[in-house]
């Protein structure tokens, strides 16, 4: 078991170097010189003359070679020093910290109210395999992953915050502000969730040791709760991995739109800003919580699926 | 040579109790479609080991699968009565028949390992026809599977009560299916293949445990299979089931020593591994007719050498062959080589007027 854990921390730090040096490079691909970048941002000015950019880039360090640049900025990224932000000057670790809490607030929230819903809901349909439920829901799920965000999240600031007046429209403060944001977050995932968890639960049902409990005299709701459930939950909590990993950073519309301070806000206005620091910093972020949720799903395997307990320890 | 040497350790039973499963007239197939069993009539006693033999695709683990009343979906029972223990089970409703299942009659499969859920341990699966029939305490219910595991000959019951299907051997998984299937002390166990998945030894020590579970407690077992020299192990009668018919029952003796049945003759003839002159392994010619198929006349006519060399085969292609008893107690064959000499005078009779009702048509 210890051993699995490590080799799972051995990849996360092998995934995060990789990914440190494409984020390092980021400044040096784009075609403006990353000097009179930040020298436009924190002069404001665009007519700076040659002689004081120069000035600039060996004040900063960034005349020395691309390698020694890159590991002085690893080591003081290892320690949490991303350096200031071009915009506020302040702290980007801060920045990037105050925003990850928020992004994963809001995706457990989503995701988590996606999957409750799903687990019930995939089960009853497989359950009722051709029935107006089993129709009903496979409707819902078509509607709920094609519906696009830019539509969905104005439409219901407008029914249920500006018409009945509920909930607050905007913002990140207290705990109703999380359901609107959440809820227009969470239906996408909840569609996909339930789609899968209805075809793992007929995949489950037609197994021959569903039968054989069944031959004890089990009821086809216990049945289903002591032997359904825990297998055809299993592919579910590996999409849940892929999508708390994907939106952690990738709910960019919601955030935008409902003004929520999150990673995905964060990148986006850094990017639009050129504010490289914030960038990076968030990028290393959203990978380093990726690669941390696979692990947590991993390990959540294990517990779920004594098969793959067994073959980790034989390892 | 094996095969007799084996029968000859059996005696005959006594035959007073009352028959644990009764069925009759037993027809299971797709509504509006067709019949996958077709009127099968089956009695066994207390205490007794009936096998159903047959080639795949004949019917047998439908049968099983049937009196538990566990059919894939879109199979139903279009008619008949099963009785266990004098009670009618086909009319009772789902969840009523839920305290059947289990308690009085059980039901062992082919793969133990597919038929384990891999993500709960095995003493919990063996607990749970026991919870859900006999209302034990945990520690009661606890020390009860702990007695069946050691009953069952599992080593080291204790600890492996706590583990999963995937750490155990196939026989050991069989093991732990018997305890479960054994836990609420059935009157009767279906059987459905239990040792074909198993190596030959494991095969052996899983057939000596389900013979002394029905010396111990007079358990009834109905044994499918298609291995005839586990028949001859342990079974008291047996039914040969040919393409969703019995077609011979009798008891073990007479069914391997002197069946009356061509069917029944060439599946001995095949399970007796002889090559003819030529070196070839004898097999019986063609397929069994298709799953819900409708055949005139005997569903075997296609295949049966015998009829060929008989008078009448015209009788066999026009005619359902019916049941006729003879020789023991409970033997009959579904044949008309042994059929009485009124009843073929008869068919005989019937073939030749529809054969003149043709010739008038035409």
């Amino acid at each position: 078991m210890w051993i699995f854990i490590l080799r799972r921390l051995a990849v996360l730090a092998l995934a995060l170097l990789v990914v440190s040096f494409l984020v390092f490079l980021i400044p040096y691909v784009g075609e403006t010189d990353p000097v009179r970048a930040l020298a436009r941002a924190r002069f404001g000015r665009l007519d700076l003359d040659a002689a004081a950019i120069e000035a600039l880039r060996i004040e900063l360090g960034m005349h020395r070679p691309l390698l020694v640049q890159y590991l002085d900025w690893l080591g003081n990224a290892v320690i949490g020093d991303f350096g200031n932000s071009y915009m506020s000057r302040e702290p980007v670790i801060e920045q990037v910290w105050s925003a990850l809490k928020v992004s994963i607030v809001l995706t457990l929230a989503a995701l988590g109210f996606a999957f409750a819903v799903a687990v019930p809901c995939g089960s009853i349909a497989a359950l009722r395999q051709g029935s107006a439920f089993d129709s009903i829901i496979k409707s819902l799920n078509q509607a709920f992953v094609a519906v696009p965000e830019y539509w969905l999240a104005p439409m219901s600031i407008l029914v249920f915050a500006l018409y009945l007046g509920w909930l607050p429209s905007a913002g990140w403060r207290g705990p109703e502000s999380v359901i609107l944001p959440a809820l227009a977050l969470s239906l996408r995932p909840m569609g996909y969730f339930t789609q899968v968890m209805r075809a793992s639960m007929i995949d489950v049902l037609n197994s021959p040791h569903i039968v054989a409990a069944h031959s004890r005299g089990l009821s086809i709701r216990r049945t289903l709760i002591a032997h359904g459930l825990r297998n055809a939950m299993l592919p579910v909590i590996t999409l849940f991995s892929v999508w708390m990993a994907g939106l952690l950073g990738g709910a960019v519309v919601i955030e935008v739109i409902f003004a929520v301070p999150g990673m995905g806000r964060l990148v986006y206005s850094a990017i639009v800003n050129g504010d490289l620091p914030v960038l990076q910093a968030g990028l290393v972020a959203i990978v380093t919580f990726a690669v941390l949720i696979n692990t947590l799903t991993d390990l959540a395997y294990t517990v779920l699926n004594p098969v793959v307990r067994f073959n980790n320890a034989a390892a | 040579m094996l095969v007799n040497q084996t029968i000859m350790q059996h005696q005959a039973r006594p035959e007073v109790c009352a028959p644990v499963l009764e069925v009759e007239h037993l027809t299971v197939g797709v509504p509006g479609v067709g019949a996958i069993i077709n009127d099968l009539n089956l009695t066994i006693r207390r205490g007794e080991v009936v096998a159903l033999v047959g080639e795949s695709g004949s019917g047998k683990s439908m049968t099983a699968r049937s009196l538990m009343r566990l059919m894939p979906s879109g199979i139903s029972i279009l008619n008949g009565s099963v009785r266990v223990c004098g009670d009618e089970v086909l009319s009772l409703s789902e969840e009523k028949f839920n305290e059947f299942r289990g308690a009085r009659i059980s039901m062992l499969f082919q793969q133990p390992h597919v038929m384990l859920d891999p993500t709960c341990t095995v003493g919990a699966q063996a607990a749970e026809a026991l919870h859900v029939h006999r209302h034990l305490s945990a520690v009661e219910e606890h020390e009860r599977v702990l007695q069946l595991f050691r009953d069952v000959g599992i080593p080291e019951p204790e600890e492996r009560m706590k583990c999963y299907p995937h750490q155990m051997s196939g026989g050991m998984a069989q093991r732990v299916m018997i305890a479960a299937a054994l836990s609420a002390e059935p009157d009767l166990l279906i059987a459905d293949e239990p040792t074909t998945a198993l190596d030959v030894t494991v095969q052996a020590q899983i057939l000596q445990l389900l013979d002394r579970k029905r010396r111990e407690s007079d358990l009834s077992i109905l044994l499918i299979t298609h291995d005839l020299s586990v028949v001859s192990a342990i079974a008291d009668r047996v039914a040969v089931m040919y393409s969703g018919e019995i077609v011979e029952q009798g008891t073990t003796q007479e069914i391997l020593r002197n069946p009356k049945h061509p069917y029944t003759q060439s599946l001995i003839h095949c399970a007796l591994l002889e090559a003819d002159e030529t070196g070839q392994l004898y097999a019986i010619p063609g397929n069994p007719p298709e799953l819900l198929s409708k055949v005139e006349g005997c569903r075997f006519r296609s295949r049966c050498q015998v009829a060929e060399k008989w008078g009448h085969p015209e009788i066999c292609s026009r005619l359902a062959p019916p049941m006729v008893e003879h020789g023991g107690p409970g033997c009959c064959a579904r044949c008309w080589i042994g059929a009485p000499n009124d009843m073929q005078v008869q068919a005989i009779k019937i073939c030749q007027s529809d054969e003149e009702g043709h010739r008038d048509d035409c």
